[in-house]
């Protein structure tokens, strides 16, 4: 056929016509569509029978109660348990991204390992465990040849008091080394302000679901304080439609975090000048005669002393020039405070991750003790201990005995840190500082201080100098980057583990997790590694750790609890504890034996005790004068101690006192503020924490990168709030990037304006900037951890973490 | 404004999220994609590609220091009763509105990618898969997937579903007991559920026995974009009026503070 232009256009149109008739285009687009679809893999997940395992989170110190839901052995959601005291229902974003820790590979030691690249290269070779017990074991026992027991140091980040931190503590012991460190948390403030003025150093606990005034001063109390579940389900109830109005909510910080804003006020304060604030408020309190003078006149000691102290120093007035706010509004927050019928002053900073100011707890809790709020209906109440049962004693051999005498390296409890027990940063300076390595063996515990110390990096640093570093983590976290030897532990789904006393309860709570799945990898539950290692360490060390497992230690302690107290194992949601605790009645244990007991308890059970004696005075205060002290005691007594020693007649410069020698067994405001040119760092860097960032030692799962806002983390760079003020001052706009710079080095954000910001401050969030973990986690940015100069805290001792000067220069 | 949900049969079933209460935590957002096997990637601050089904929103109320507030809507599929944007626009029938639940469904075999239907939600509800779901071999994160959600393979579009699978769930349960109703609290969402303020509730907004549906009428309730006439089956409660006012567009003077609303 000729191709003429007649036949051309037929066929042109012919061809379009039967594009359309045709089939064949629409047929191959579709199975194009499905093939690349399907192409190259989306995971099937396995059907199997649906079934659910209760447990404990131990992520962080709250102990909320988790249900998991399982298909056949694999655990597919994490939801809140209803059948908990502690948090009916509700759980945190951390603790719902739960399974993301256990099930990642990338992130976990999956068998014991050695190091094979450089430090920090998190190049590690599997080994056995056998192998693996036999290098620490025989490292130990070298060290213990040469009468070096207190070369082995520990670092340990589980909660205080719980079994397998008085296995490290023992190990440290038994070995013969003073050196147990912990990595420092709000607790520590909490059990140090208790034991100067209440002369115990048990739990804070706050009985805030039957308060109906809280004043918070820092404490994020919605953002991960405490536990999570029990803290956001009691603001939930404050909000209610039949309880708004009847309980008021006041929040003392220098941003409009989320707890400030949704609280009833937001009274902003300079970072750190808290403790002026109640003290100023205590002021107005005991002018206008507004104090409980029951218990301020029968069971307080030095309140005359105290008091015309405050008068003569803390005007309102006074006051408002240290923490920026207005005089006026003092003076109605103290008279609203001391005129409410179940007033609660609560401390603490963020989720109390880190450790608080002592004096300034002093002072917030001076405030309880103005308004007979001690051991009060809504008030802080006395409370001792759990009554587990206590281990038996260590066998010491010549070694370990000297060893534990020697004196540890943080200097705590020494005159300068008469009550500490321990001081992490202080450690890391004298190890970063000395010529010689002082210590040969560091153990990693639970903790993550490559991370999480507030020393501007000094603990890393610290590490070059410690020829062997050895975690016993689950995951490869920022410090086990470091390690040269690996025994890893289960993650908290797949082990035992206590909860002792969940953060900032009211009433005594004991709860067991268990393994809600069989453990994935060939870890081992750290207990049992310790026994392990301290019988291949062989001699005394054995000897100290008779127990067949982890289990054992575990059961022995619980038998305390049967054998001294009464105690509930099972609960009803309608009938929430702080509603029991108002009855005052003894109860009769749901358990007959103690077997019967352990075997609730041994499936992610609790123990709980719903009675407590309130309003009780007489004979709870264990301090020298039986007396809630003002002046305290122990205070005195450590500043007269140190005096004597140094030869001083007032000065207490040494202990990081600005005060003289008779204010500083007061509650009062100590600046510490950094000896930084401020002409040069003008600005004050105020780190904060977000709940649905992790901060602490495990870092978040990466669902919650989700609920990370794109001026919160964007691609590599996180940002620091900035008030528009000081912004516009800087000449820098949002987004812009900028290095923060402190006496200790710098770090690059990019800058996020927020009205909230207090002027002349810049607010950086804690946890990111991780150098571990895995693609969902690494690098994303910045630490300001790096940058905070490592300021101490009076008598604590413990970092000054809240307050740096920097200045910021765009990058 | 009486607001009528649904056809007269069957259930229509909603949301309302009390904002006094929620303290902007997240919960609800990583339960969601715990619970319907959301893929993370490994960055997700880009917003445009990250795939979330419920999204938390931070607003400020602009004031300056000490004044400013923050508050968050968390924003999951609004599943609109009437003329649904997504449904309409649909080539594919992928997405339909289920005349006996109300629940705007989302079936992915049938999506053809051509993400109509997100230009015309106007919540931005709905998310793309530019990529098959993330789960890199040799880290064995597939493992936590549950079985009652399918993963996503790229080139689909991907929404709430209400939790549609949990719906069936409870159903199964009821049948096998000889009940063809469900009990209110029988079937919640896992948001619901997970949320540790109790900020949310969720049912049947037609039966005057549920929760919901007293809330629904309380003078604090507000939806968002209410004015669009979509009828979306998520409320919102809140006694602030800035962020009431943040809900929707309002000209000058246009806005009825909650004082006014609760006398009206």
């Amino acid at each position: 056929m000729e191709l003429n232009r007649r036949n051309f256009i037929s066929l042109m149109v012919g061809g379009v016509a039967g594009m359309h008739i045709t089939p064949l285009p629409w047929k191959l687009t579709d199975d194009i569509a499905i093939w690349t679809q399907n192409w190259p893999w989306v995971p099937v997940p396995p059907a199997g029978a649906f079934n659910s395992a209760k447990s404990v989170c131990t992520l962080c110190p709250g102990g909320c109660g988790i249900e998991v839901r399982k298909v056949d052995g694999r655990a597919v959601k994490i939801e809140g348990r209803t059948d908990f005291p502690v948090n009916p229902g509700g759980i945190c974003p951390v603790g719902m991204g739960g399974l993301q820790l256990l099930y990642n590979e990338d992130i976990r030691f999956t068998r014991p390992m050695k190091r094979v690249g450089p430090r920090g290269a998190g190049q590690f070779a599997d080994i056995s465990w056998k192998e693996a017990v036999g290098i620490l074991s025989e490292r130990i026992g070298g060290l213990r040849k040469k009468g070096a027991g207190e070369a082995i140091a520990a670092i340990d980040g589980n909660s205080a008091r719980s079994a397998t931190a008085l296995l490290v503590e023992r190990l440290l012991k038994a070995v013969g080394s003073p050196n147990y460190l912990r990595a420092p948390s709000l607790d520590d403030t909490y059990s140090l302000a208790n034991l100067m003025m209440l002369g115990t150093d048990g739990p804070m606990a706050y009985d805030l679901e039957n308060s109906d005034f809280i004043l918070s001063f820092g404490a994020g109390l919605i953002e991960g304080w405490g536990a999570p579940g029990r803290m956001i389900n009691a603001w939930s109830i404050w909000r209610d439609q039949e309880t708004r109005g009847k309980v008021k909510v006041v929040q003392v910080e220098a941003r409009a975090s989320n707890t400030a804003s949704k609280a009833d006020q937001w009274v902003a304060v300079m970072p750190g000048t808290e403790g002026a604030l109640a003290l100023a408020m205590a002021h107005v309190i005991i002018k206008e005669g507004l104090y409980n003078k029951e218990f301020v006149g029968g069971y307080t000691s030095g309140f005359n002393e105290w008091s015309s102290f405050v008068i003569r120093q803390y005007s309102p007035e006074q006051a408002a020039a240290v923490t920026s706010c207005p005089a006026e509004e003092i003076r109605s927050l103290a008279r609203a405070f001391a005129k409410s019928k179940a007033p609660v002053a609560l401390c603490g900073r963020g989720k109390g991750t880190l450790n608080g100011s002592l004096y300034e707890s002093m002072c917030i809790q001076s405030l309880n003790a103005l308004t007979g709020g001690i051991n009060r209906i809504g008030g802080v109440l006395v409370q001792d201990h759990l009554p587990l049962a206590s281990l038996p004693d260590i066998t010491y051999d010549e070694v370990s005995r000297q060893g534990v005498q020697k004196a540890r390296l943080d200097h705590a409890g020494t005159p300068k840190f008469p009550y500490a027990q321990s001081v992490a940063s202080l450690f890391a300076k004298e190890v970063r500082e000395a010529a010689d390595s002082r210590i040969d063996t560091l153990l990693v515990f639970g903790s993550n201080p490559v991370q999480t110390l507030p020393d501007g990096g000094l603990f890393r640093k610290a590490l070059s100098k410690i020829p062997f570093i050895v975690s016993f983590s689950s995951f490869r976290d920022d410090t086990s980057m470091y390690a040269d030897l690996v025994l890893p532990d289960h993650t908290y789904l797949e082990k035992m583990d206590e909860v002792v006393w969940p953060a900032g309860l009211q009433y005594p709570l004991y709860s067991l997790t268990r393994p809600v799945v069989k453990p994935l990898y060939e870890t081992k539950n750290c207990g049992d590694t310790i026994i392990e290692l301290a019988r291949a360490i062989g001699g005394s060390v054995a000897a100290s750790f008779p127990w067949k497992g982890f289990e054992d230690v575990v059961k022995h302690r619980a038998k305390g609890l049967f054998d001294s107290a009464k105690g509930l194992t099972g609960y009803k949601a309608d009938s929430p504890v702080w509603k029991m605790m108002q009855k005052a009645e003894e109860i009769t244990p749901d358990y007959k034996s103690f077997d019967d007991l352990w075997n609730k308890l041994s499936k992610g059970g609790f123990w709980y005790r719903p009675v407590h004696n309130y309003g009780r005075w007489d004979s709870i205060f264990k301090t020298a004068t039986g007396k809630f002290e003002f002046v305290s005691t122990r205070l005195q007594l450590a500043i007269q101690g140190y005096l004597r020693q140094n030869q001083a007649d007032s000065a207490l410069s040494g202990l990081g006192i600005g005060a003289g020698a008779q204010v500083a067994a007061y509650p009062h405001y100590e600046e510490t503020n950094a000896q930084v040119d401020t002409k040069v760092y003008p600005i004050t860097l105020v780190p904060y924490e977000m709940i649905n960032l992790a901060s602490g030692s495990v870092a978040s799962p990466p669902h919650l990168n989700k609920t990370i806002f794109d001026n919160q983390l964007l691609k590599e760079d996180s940002f620091a709030e900035i008030n528009p003020k000081t912004a516009s001052q800087l000449g820098i706009k949002e987004g812009d990037p900028v290095f923060i710079e402190s006496a200790a080095g710098r770090i690059r954000v990019r800058v996020s304006i927020f009205e909230g910001a207090m002027p002349g401050c810049v607010f950086v969030p804690l946890g990111f900037g991780r150098i571990g973990w895995d693609e969902f986690t690494r690098g994303k940015g910045a630490n300001p951890n790096d940058i905070i100069l490592p300021r101490m805290d009076p008598v604590s001792g413990q970092p000054v973490w809240w307050k740096t000067p920097v200045k910021i220069t765009k990058a | 404004m009486e607001k009528k949900h649904g056809p007269a049969k069957g259930n229509s079933y909603g949301m309302v999220i009390d904002l006094d209460k929620c303290t902007g935590c997240g919960t609800c957002m990583v339960a969601c994609a715990a619970e319907n096997n959301l893929a993370v990637r490994p960055d997700e601050s880009d917003k445009q590609r990250s795939i979330t089904w419920m999204r938390l929103y931070k607003v400020t109320n602009g004031k300056d220091f000490p004044y400013t507030e923050v508050s968050y809507f968390p924003r999951p599929c609004m599943h609109c009763d009437h003329h649904t944007p997504c449904v309409s626009v649909c080539p594919a029938t992928a997405t339909e509105t289920d005349p006996h639940t109300g629940i705007v469904s989302q079936i992915y075999t049938r999506c053809i990618g051509c993400r109509y239907c997100m230009a015309a939600c106007p919540y931005h509800a709905r998310t793309f898969n530019w990529w098959d779901g993330y789960f890199p071999k040799g880290k064995g994160i597939e493992r936590y997937l549950s079985p009652e959600v399918s993963p996503r393979m790229r080139g689909v579009v991907e929404k709430c579903t209400f939790c549609h699978h949990r719906l069936m769930r409870a159903k199964t349960q009821a049948y096998t007991e000889d009940r063809r109703e469900l009990e209110e609290g029988e079937y919640i969402t896992a948001c619901t559920e997970a949320c540790p303020a109790q900020a949310i509730t969720f049912g049947d907004l037609k039966n005057p026995e549920h929760k919901v549906s007293r809330l629904a009428k309380s003078p604090y309730a507000f939806r968002l974009l209410e004015r669009l006439g979509t009828e979306p089956k998520v409320y919102y409660l809140s006694t602030k009026d800035w962020v009431r006012k943040l809900g929707d567009n309002y000209l000058p003077g246009e806005f009825k503070p909650v004082s006014t609303v609760k006398a009206g």
